[in-house]
């Protein structure tokens, strides 16, 4: 699997990348430069409107997904089903429109692989990982 | 101000109605100046030019209106304005009126109308000012552990209070029960975790002599519209800076803080509100809820009008009428509902919390 590449912009002075790409930095002013992004992210919050507004079908499925380097963005979906706050999704764009979509366990195992770098980093990551999990499964029954 | 609810009258009515109350009450005949707030009477009435329009249908036509506005907290911007007109020195008595007509419209234009205080972008996306609510309610109870339980008592409560107040939009009580099998509107969030489309006015004399209750403090916090861009999800910035700005200029803290009106748009607002503004510790608002602590009988009441949820929320008219129920609880006017307080906070939310306000008001007795 191969992971789209989202536009965006970066700015000069504070770093933070913002999507879709924009003039100015929403902080501090400064004219930001052109960025680009892997389309892989974690699910910040999602939500599903069963009487959504106008020129929308029901259910209407919305989630805001944070990508590798800190930018946020909307995106539609065909099913939250077992989607949770964390998860791993791809987001690809369709005619200028974000859609997000599950990550399999290959899919992540390959990002997983394709992120970490050297044998030890490896190790590292994956202990960290699976503490996250642990963690994630005390806390899971609050979502 | 007038009863909230499903109204009758046109929206200059509703106002003209507010401010000679407003103005009765002061023992004011004519102000020496005018802020209107209205949110979208362009939208929903198809008339503009507020300021003029009000002033000359009250029969003020050569006194100074303008008009505010900073979405659903129009009204408190007003407020400030006022403030902030008398502080300078340029008028001693500004009259503050501020208005929403809005059940004649179908819902889903109500829905749309509103939405066009969220960031175009985003609106692309279908995000309702629900849908928005349904990310943040959905977040807060995965990083913060509130439960549903602790969220549908927050409309439980302010319903109660809603019952003893007769300018309430809802004045009857709702079971826990039926709260949390109310209709899903934006998951997890429901039908009655959001407050209603209300129609009403609300009106107030703000005036450089001396009155019943003073203003101690008053600030405004800001946040970007475009909510990609915030860094957490879980409590509102511009509320916490709107907090800092009204305590320092009142120059005390949430501690002497006895009675609150809070901005309950959506129930977890409630609970998000009373950590960020530090009426409760962290991490315990829900427990405090459940507990009781902001109920009429409580330690702190909260929103014993009932609040958004069931006073009601004609979007320009709510700020100023948080602000005024606090003027009768520390007048000791509230029949009914009245609490033992002599200083109160008011807080507002205004778009998806992009321009907040935190007003303080102290009894001078």
């Amino acid at each position: 699997m191969t992971y789209e590449t989202l536009a965006a912009s970066r700015c000069p002075r504070c770093r933070r990348v913002v999507i879709p790409p924009a003039r100015l930095c929403p902080d501090d002013g400064a004219v930001m430069e052109p960025a680009s992004v892997a389309g892989v992210g974690e699910v910040v919050s999602f939500t599903t409107l069963h009487s959504p507004p106008e020129g929308f079908r029901a259910p209407l499925h919305i989630a805001l997904v944070e990508l590798e380097d800190g930018a946020r963005l909307f995106c539609h979906g065909d099913e939250t089903r077992g989607m949770r706050i964390g998860s791993s999704v791809a987001v690809e764009a369709v005619n200028s429109v974000f859609y997000f979509s599950h990550m399999g366990f290959a899919d992540r195992a390959r990002l997983f692989w394709r992120r970490t770098g050297a044998r030890s980093e490896k190790v590292t990551a994956i202990t960290r990982s699976f503490m996250k999990g642990m963690w994630k499964g005390r806390s899971g029954g609050a979502s | 101000m007038t009863r909230f609810g499903k109204r009758v009258e046109s929206l200059p009515d509703l106002m003209a109605e507010a401010a000679r109350a407003a103005l009765a009450d002061a023992g004011v005949e004519r102000p020496s100046a005018i802020v209107v707030a209205a949110m979208s009477p362009e939208e929903f009435t198809g008339e503009g030019n507020y300021g003029s329009l009000v002033g000359t249908h009250l029969g003020f036509s050569r006194v100074p209106a303008i008009r505010v506005e900073t979405a659903t907290s129009s009204g408190v911007a007003a407020v400030y304005a006022a403030f902030a007109t008398v502080a300078a020195g340029l008028h001693r008595s500004v009259l503050v009126v501020g208005g929403e007509k809005m059940t004649h419209v179908p819902t889903p234009r109500v829905s749309e109308i509103i939405g066009r205080s969220i960031d175009p972008h985003e609106r692309t996306y279908g995000t309702t000012m629900p849908a928005l609510a349904g990310l943040i309610t959905r977040a807060a109870m995965y990083r913060r552990g509130l439960t549903l339980k602790e969220i549908s008592q927050v409309a439980v409560k302010n319903h109660a209070h809603g019952a003893r107040n007769p300018y309430a939009h809802f004045q009857e009580e709702v079971t826990l029960e039926a709260v949390m099998a109310s209709r899903l509107v934006a998951d997890p969030l429901r039908l009655f975790h959001c407050c209603p489309i209300s129609d009403g006015a609300a009106a107030l004399l703000v005036t450089a002599e001396p009155s019943a209750v003073r203003i101690a403090g008053i600030g405004q916090g800001a946040d970007s519209i475009a909510v990609r861009y915030r860094a957490d999800l879980t409590s509102f910035p511009a509320t916490q800076a709107a907090a800092r700005a009204a305590y320092a200029m009142a120059g005390f803290g949430p501690e002497r803080v006895e009675v609150a009106e809070l901005h309950d748009a959506f129930a977890p607002f409630e609970l998000i509100s009373l950590e960020d503004l530090g009426l409760v510790p962290s991490g315990k608002s829900g427990r405090a809820t459940l507990d009781g602590e902001t109920a009429l009988d409580g330690r702190l009441p909260v929103s014993p009008s009932g609040g958004l949820k069931a006073r009601g929320h004609p979007l320009a008219a709510t700020g100023i009428a948080q602000i005024v129920e606090l003027c009768w609880q520390l007048r000791g006017l509230a029949a009914g509902r009245q609490v033992e307080a002599r200083v109160g906070l008011a807080q507002s939310i205004g778009g998806l919390a992009t321009n907040n306000w935190v007003t303080l008001l102290e009894a001078r007795r």
